[in-house]
């Protein structure tokens, strides 16, 4: 019956779901120039501060961001990361392509000769990966139109590295030990108790 | 002379098929009452219930099957309880898809070895040491979970949470223990259906204690260390609960059982041949494999597989992957019920179509699952394969009674070690490798599942026949009494030890399902006055 219901409801909030066929990313143009504070192969960690500065190829004709809305900077892994990894799949799709799970930043964007810049503090949720930063400009629909970002094409060149955060805690490992000794001695207390009751019982 | 009466194996429970097998009570004139007893519930002369009174908690019968089933559960729950948050995990400690393939393996390989060590521990410490050692030893293993950082020690502590669920064992041993005979099979099967809730429970519950772990205001990566913590506090007070409020013996505890001396048992060595030398314990042990290892694997990879496809968050994901352990509530007891209705009409040949058609069609819905591409679809695929592959678990052990009389005990031990044997065969070969992703891997489980299900239509019992192949002609060979009798030499025969078995022959003559009366009287079976 539950799981009836749980179906029934499942199926009525698919229909609510609206379902975009997303941008292809080999469509969009590469527009933006886009640099980060990290050198090539350096190992950042989390709390770590990171500057992203971006802004148009200015060598590029006028007018090619007349439509730009919105620009959202995220950070993405490098393909080494995602090795053995399909939930960080890279895909055309861009509405299911995986490589790009954390925003930095985002902005309206401003049309300005000047570079823009971001100082970002690295997350304690962020997990120890290679990574690049890329940029991506938005519509007024919210699609994405054109990207920058801070390797090649072939996401080989100025990769660097992020050192998460292990998670865990002193007290929370010395809580661990003691509740486990509390387990292990109360189980030999009792079974000795228990014993000695069995033995003091037989006598008289 | 009869073996001990109620010890693990020894259930005729359902074997007339006049009875109905789901029975909840034992009707007083096929088992006498004890009546100078002071219990809640009607006893039998050993003081085991004759009753099911599943709302009750009296002690002692009713509380140590609540005891008995919830630290079953408690043990479920601790061993799939990483599978729920594994989209947080592999973040935290950087993990690849074999490092977490290779968790999934380990998680259900140490039970195979602990199930069969813990017989040994409730013959020695009795079922409620035996549950209160597993289980309080195993809590700091779940405890360890906060110490984890790495691909190999998060393999190695689920290698050894998994050890704990050989509190099947405890929990089976206990209730032969506590219950009649006559009414063990339901008791048993409720109490095994609903500990493997536990592998569906726990995709709800990991989800939301680290929702609200993460709301008090841990990061990630903390929070789900924390959350484990709750299962493992579950185990240390199932522990403490066992300990004070159980006891091994409706009258009192295991010093009791030592005093009155021990009646002369079968030859372990003996019970083992007859076991391993039965084509068809291999046949079930195949079978199991893909029936309840299927379920476990599934318990492993559905809500990550979820989460992935279809983006869902981590509680959707959750909830989603719940209901598939937790359809064990009704679909295992539906599959022994069918298999019961079944044999009342077409006697043990239904029993084997029965279950050849559950598990295929549960194979089916498996590749249909890897192949949905919509959620709904997806999930709706995912529900009836869960009922197909549970109702097969049911109704394999609607068959196993039969397969032997002499060593029950040990092809239910061994069909058991199947089931995770197959899940860990599973794991290894379809949800390991990145050579495929994980829908594809969940069809081609599916397309396992149905070729691994044939081997049943080679199942034949010369008395009964098989899926295919009418009972055998010879007079001789189609007896019950002659099957059952082969498990003993003429050396036992002669000194009597195989009563048992004769008269579980004549019980099991219902397996001819609607022929019984037309059945022709065996030229040598032995005469009920001896």
């Amino acid at each position: 019956m539950a799981s009836r219901i749980l179906v029934a409801s499942i199926l009525v909030f698919s229909l609510l779901e609206t379902c975009y066929g997303g941008v292809q990313f080999s469509t969009l143009k590469r527009t933006l120039l886009i640099n980060a504070s990290p050198k090539p192969g350096e190992l950042l960690k989390a709390g770590d501060m990171v500057t992203v500065t971006w802004g148009l190829n200015q060598s590029l004709p006028a007018g090619i961001d007349d439509e730009y809305k919105n620009l959202k900077v995220k950070l993405c892994y490098a393909p080494i990361s995602q090795k053995d990894r399909a939930w960080r799949k890279t895909v055309n799709n861009l509405s299911k392509d995986k490589t790009c799970q954390f925003t930095i930043v985002t902005r309206p964007y401003k049309a300005s000769k000047e570079n823009q810049s971001f100082k970002w503090a690295i997350e304690r949720d962020v997990p120890t990966a290679t990574y690049f930063v890329r940029a991506y400009a938005y519509n007024s629909a919210g699609e994405e139109v054109a990207f920058g970002q801070t390797t090649d094409s072939k996401k080989t060149t100025y990769l660097f590295d992020i050192q998460a955060i292990t998670g865990r805690h002193p007290s929370l490992d010395i809580a661990s030990v003691c509740f486990s000794a509390f387990s292990v001695v109360s189980l030999f207390g009792f079974f000795f108790m228990e014993k000695r009751k069995a033995k003091i019982s037989q006598k008289n | 002379m009869a073996d001990i009466e109620g010890s693990p194996g020894s259930s005729m429970h359902g074997v007339t098929g006049r009875e109905q097998t789901f029975a909840f009570s034992v009707a007083s004139p096929i088992v006498p009452t004890d009546t100078t007893a002071k219990f809640d519930l009607p006893v039998d002369s050993e003081h085991k219930a004759k009753v099911f009174k599943l709302f009750s908690f009296a002690n002692p019968h009713m509380r140590t099957f609540h005891l008995s089933w919830i630290s079953f559960f408690t043990c479920f729950v601790s061993t799939f309880a990483a599978a729920p948050l594994v989209p947080i995990i592999r973040d935290n400690l950087n993990l690849k898809k074999g490092d977490i393939g290779n968790a999934g393996i380990a998680s259900v390989s140490g039970s195979i070895f602990s199930r069969l060590v813990m017989g040994a521990v409730c013959d020695l410490l009795g079922p409620r040491y035996g549950c209160a050692f597993l289980i309080m030893l195993s809590a700091p293993t779940v405890f360890c979970m906060s110490f984890v950082s790495s691909a190999g020690g998060y393999v190695a502590v689920r290698f050894m949470i998994g050890f704990s669920l050989a509190t099947f064992v405890s929990c089976q041993y206990w209730m032969s223990t506590m219950f009649n005979g006559k009414i063990i099979g339901l008791v048993n099967g409720t109490a095994a259906g609903w500990g493997n809730m536990g592998g569906g429970a726990t995709q709800l519950i990991m989800p939301l204690l680290y929702d609200i772990i993460r709301r008090i205001g841990a990061t990630p990566f903390t929070a789900w260390r924390i959350a484990f913590f709750i299962p493992a506090w579950l185990h240390v007070i199932m522990g403490i609960l066992v300990l004070t409020l159980g006891q091994d013996l409706p009258d009192g505890n295991l010093s009791t059982l030592q005093k009155k001396g021990h009646v002369a048992k079968d030859k372990f060595s003996k019970v083992l041949w007859y076991a391993i030398t039965n084509y068809r314990t291999w046949v079930f042990v195949l079978l199991y494999g893909y029936s309840m290892g299927v379920e476990l694997s599934t318990d492993n990879v559905i809500a990550e597989y979820f989460f992935d496809r279809f983006d869902l968050k981590l509680q959707t994901a959750g909830i989603i992957a719940a209901t598939f352990g937790m359809a064990n509530f009704v679909a295992r007891p539906f599959g022994g019920y069918l298999s019961d209705k079944a044999a009342q009409r077409f006697g043990m040949r239904g029993r084997l179509w029965n279950v050849w058609i559950l598990q295929t069609l549960g194979g089916v819905f498996c590749i249909w699952l890897g192949r949905a591409n919509s959620l709904p679809i997806s999930v709706l695929a995912m529900i009836l394969f869960s009922i197909g592959a549970q109702a097969a678990c049911g109704a394999t052990f609607g068959i196993i009674p039969f397969i032997s009389r002499r060593s029950l005990g040990i092809i239910s031990g061994l069909t058991g070690a199947g089931g995770n044997f197959g899940s860990g065969l599973t794991q290894l070969l379809f949800f390991t490798s990145s050579r495929y992703s994980t829908s594809t891997g969940l069809s081609l489980m599916g397309i396992m599942i149905v070729a691994c299900t044939l081997p049943v239509t080679l199942v034949h019992f010369p008395q009964w026949g098989s899926m295919f192949l009418p009972p055998s002609k010879d007079v001789v060979k189609s007896s019950e009494e002659h099957y059952y009798g082969s498990e003993w030499t003429e050396e036992e025969k002669q000194k009597g030890l195989h009563q048992g078995s004769l008269k579980f022959a004549e019980n099991s003559r219902s397996e001819r399902g609607r022929r019984v009366a037309s059945a022709p009287t065996p030229p040598n079976s032995t005469p009920t006055h001896v």
